[in-house]
């Protein structure tokens, strides 16, 4: 009787040991190998979001040869905590990458479940000792993008078509309008929601919808080139975003948002090689790279800052500009980039006094929005005409 | 900026966005015809998107990449009318593993295609004469792509073909009850695998319209799930080629309209309008009595061994 209680005490044991073994993984030594995973909401073929990280997972595989990666595309939002059981167990990866704001919950269970791992998460709020969070923000391109667009239009009537009417995208489409409005007080950009971050046909139906209402400039928040290229065939300029897609329209694609999420991952990885960033150490790292740190770029493709065809009408226009006085539209945009290029940055999109389309004070006259506020906004700026889900 | 606008961009967008879901719908109809339900046209789709993209890439020529992409769908369903008529396999489950394999497939193969700009596309025409008629010219006649009248031809013909010959008449028997059909004579298989391979050619043009006319480029998932919509336009359609053309005008114009409307009514409304319309009807046409009266293939989705009764 004894000796089975003992047999069975072992097996237990043994059990219980298997099963801890499990779910540890051996801790990351400052200098061993890392092996990154990558986990993507969307396919890597999307020529957006996903697209744009896995270019910047290559270059950094590419760059450091202690590293080495894997990446899993079209992950559910409910399939984080799966997916990272895979990587970590299957794969033995070190260091996690979730790439979307609704793996959120699941990254921070995650993270939880390995203590050992490091995890970062990007677009998030919610850190961890073991959880970082990173984000390569498009605000201040968007508002370049907006003056050259209020200076380009000739209806007064610009057009956008928004993806999921988050704080992001509506952060974004603000700071479009303001820049939009600083060159043309006249201005109104029209807003149509197509509700999903990848679909052709929707982004190309609702850009239709705008033409049909008389926009004449383009602005966009879709994973394809469908805006840009709808824009084209109808002989209207537009902005690019996410990835470069100047050489689908190279008569019509005047600038756009070009994203370099390799400097962050750079970074953040040669960190934790070094013995910076460990799994207990997390808890406030929050990536918010913005121009000053070239994780975004104003560019129709990369280098192209303007495309040329655009640059002498941009140069032929003028304006009489509260601060600068008369100054072509041109040398404005050039102006304010270096402003929000320079290590200490000298103006912000968000500066005081801006007034939400209800008339309410949402910044007070010289103050800047802070970060905080900058991730959580969920307001309308005037200018906006159309549906704005979430208004407060 | 009156009411003309509203008409004009509603007709023009009706057609754009219509083409596809009416090419699917047709073919769509010939496989039900005969008794074959095939739910992987978004499969078929997507590889004809993919090959006519490919194709016309790399030979400037978009009736090339259109003629490859008919045929890539056409012998993708085989797979599907092997599956079915050969196999006697569940139809429902053989098509959803189409579908799942087209988008896979094209997927994969279509990596290095992300991001490639594409000029020789099929270009839009404006129709000389016609176009100048005031609201319907501009509606119906200008900027369009050929495709787009090809496939309105063709939903005449196919009626035609469906309802007053006798080709039409042995795929509907072969529909409605094969063993009678066999009885007399008719090689069950053959025809039904004619139907399966005319709907996958059609979903494969369908597919190509989308990657050399609609929106030249390549996407992984570009469908975005037309597919789906074409089974439920082709019960709409009463499995008959002009309401198919009706229900796929009907479905874009909406389509569009939720768009245009979102200045006054909540975009998340309208995203739901043209499918709710869907359901709407699907609900109505499913009522028995309707159904047997408006022609629901009655072997529709049951496979056919001879002898068995």
């Amino acid at each position: 009787m004894h000796k089975r209680i003992a047999l069975v005490a072992v097996l237990a044991m043994v059990l219980i040991g298997g099963l801890v073994v499990v779910a540890t993984a051996a801790e990351y030594v400052p200098g061993a190998p890392i092996k990154a995973g990558f986990i993507y909401i969307g396919p890597v073929g999307d020529y957006g979001w996903s697209h744009a990280h896995d270019v910047a997972r290559q270059i950094v595989e590419n760059e450091f040869p202690w590293l080495s990666t894997v990446y899993v595309e079209t992950v559910g939002t409910g399939e984080v905590v799966s997916t990272v059981d895979k990587l970590v167990n299957d794969q033995h990866c070190n260091v996690i990458f979730t790439t979307s704001f609704d793996f959120m919950d699941g990254t921070v269970a995650a993270a939880a479940k390995y203590p050992d791992v490091i995890f970062a998460h990007n677009s998030g709020f919610k850190r961890a000792p073991n959880l970082a969070t990173y984000m390569a923000d498009f605000y201040q391109v968007y508002y370049l993008n907006g003056l050259a667009a209020g200076a380009l239009t000739e209806t007064n009537k610009l057009g956008y078509v928004g993806a999921v009417p988050i704080p992001e995208v509506k952060r974004h489409l603000n700071a479009f309008v303001i820049g939009a409005l600083e060159v043309n007080p006249e201005a109104t950009v029209d807003v149509r929601w197509i509700n999903e971050w990848l679909n052709p046909a929707a982004a190309k139906e609702a850009a239709e919808a705008l033409i049909a209402d008389g926009c004449d400039v383009f602005a966009f928040t879709e994973d394809t080139p469908t805006v840009v290229q709808v824009a084209a065939e109808n002989g209207f300029p537009s902005f690019a975003h996410y990835s470069p897609m100047y050489k689908f329209a190279p008569d019509y694609v005047v600038s756009g948002e070009m994203v370099h999420w390799d400097k962050i991952y750079a970074d953040f990885l040669q960190k934790i090689y070094a013995g910076t960033y460990t799994a207990h150490n997390l808890q406030n790292v929050d990536y918010w790279w913005l121009l000053g740190q070239g994780s975004v770029e104003m560019a129709a493709e990369p280098g192209m800052a303007i495309n040329p065809v655009y640059v002498d009408k941009l140069k032929a226009i003028t304006i009489d500009h509260p601060t600068f006085g008369k100054i072509s539209v041109y040398d404005l945009i050039e102006t304010r980039l270096n402003q929000m290029s320079d290590p200490g940055i000298t103006f912000d999109p968000y500066q005081g006094p801006i007034y939400d389309r209800k008339g309410n004070l949402q910044v007070a006259a010289g103050a800047w929005l802070s970060v905080d506020s900058l991730v959580s906004l969920e307001w309308a700026v005037k200018g906006v005409v159309g549906p704005w889900p979430g208004e407060p | 900026m009156g009411w003309e606008s509203w008409v004009i961009s509603t007709f023009a967008r009706a057609l754009a966005y219509g083409t596809p879901l009416l090419l699917g719908t047709l073919g769509e109809i010939f496989a039900e015809r005969s008794g074959v339900l095939n739910l992987g046209i978004e499969g078929m789709m997507i590889m004809g998107a993919y090959s006519a993209f490919v194709v016309t890439y790399t030979t400037g020529h978009p009736w090339l990449g259109i003629l490859v992409a008919a045929v890539v769908g056409g012998a993708f369903s085989l797979i599907h009318a092997f599956a079915t008529v050969t196999l006697k396999a569940n139809q429902v489950v053989s098509g959803l593993a189409l579908t799942m394999l087209g988008l896979g497939l094209s997927g994969v193969l279509g990596r290095s295609w992300v991001g490639l700009p594409l000029f020789t596309t099929l270009r839009n025409v404006t129709v000389p004469g016609l176009s100048a008629i005031p609201i319907i010219g501009p509606g119906l006649f200008t900027r369009q792509n050929l495709l787009v009248y090809i496939t309105m031809l063709l939903v005449p013909i196919l009626w035609y073909i469906l309802f007053h010959t006798r080709i039409g008449i042995t795929i509907r028997a072969v529909g409605e009850d094969p063993a009678a059909a066999d009885s007399l004579g008719v090689n069950v298989d053959r025809v039904r695998y004619l139907c399966v391979v005319v709907g996958g050619v059609f979903a494969g043009i369908a597919g190509a319209y989308l990657s050399v006319a609609y929106r030249p480029a390549w996407t992984e998932g570009m469908t975005g799930g037309m597919g789906w919509i074409v089974i439920a336009l082709t019960i709409f359609a009463f499995w008959n080629p002009v309401y198919g053309l009706l229900g796929s005008y009907l479905f874009a114009a909406l389509y569009h309209l939720s768009y245009r409307l979102q200045t006054w009514v909540s975009p998340e409304l309208l995203k739901a309008m043209p499918y709710v319309f869907a359901i709407i009807i699907l609900i109505f046409v499913s009522r028995g009595t309707l159904q047997k009266r408006m022609g629901s293939p009655a072997a529709l989705g049951v496979p056919y061994t001879r002898g068995e009764e």
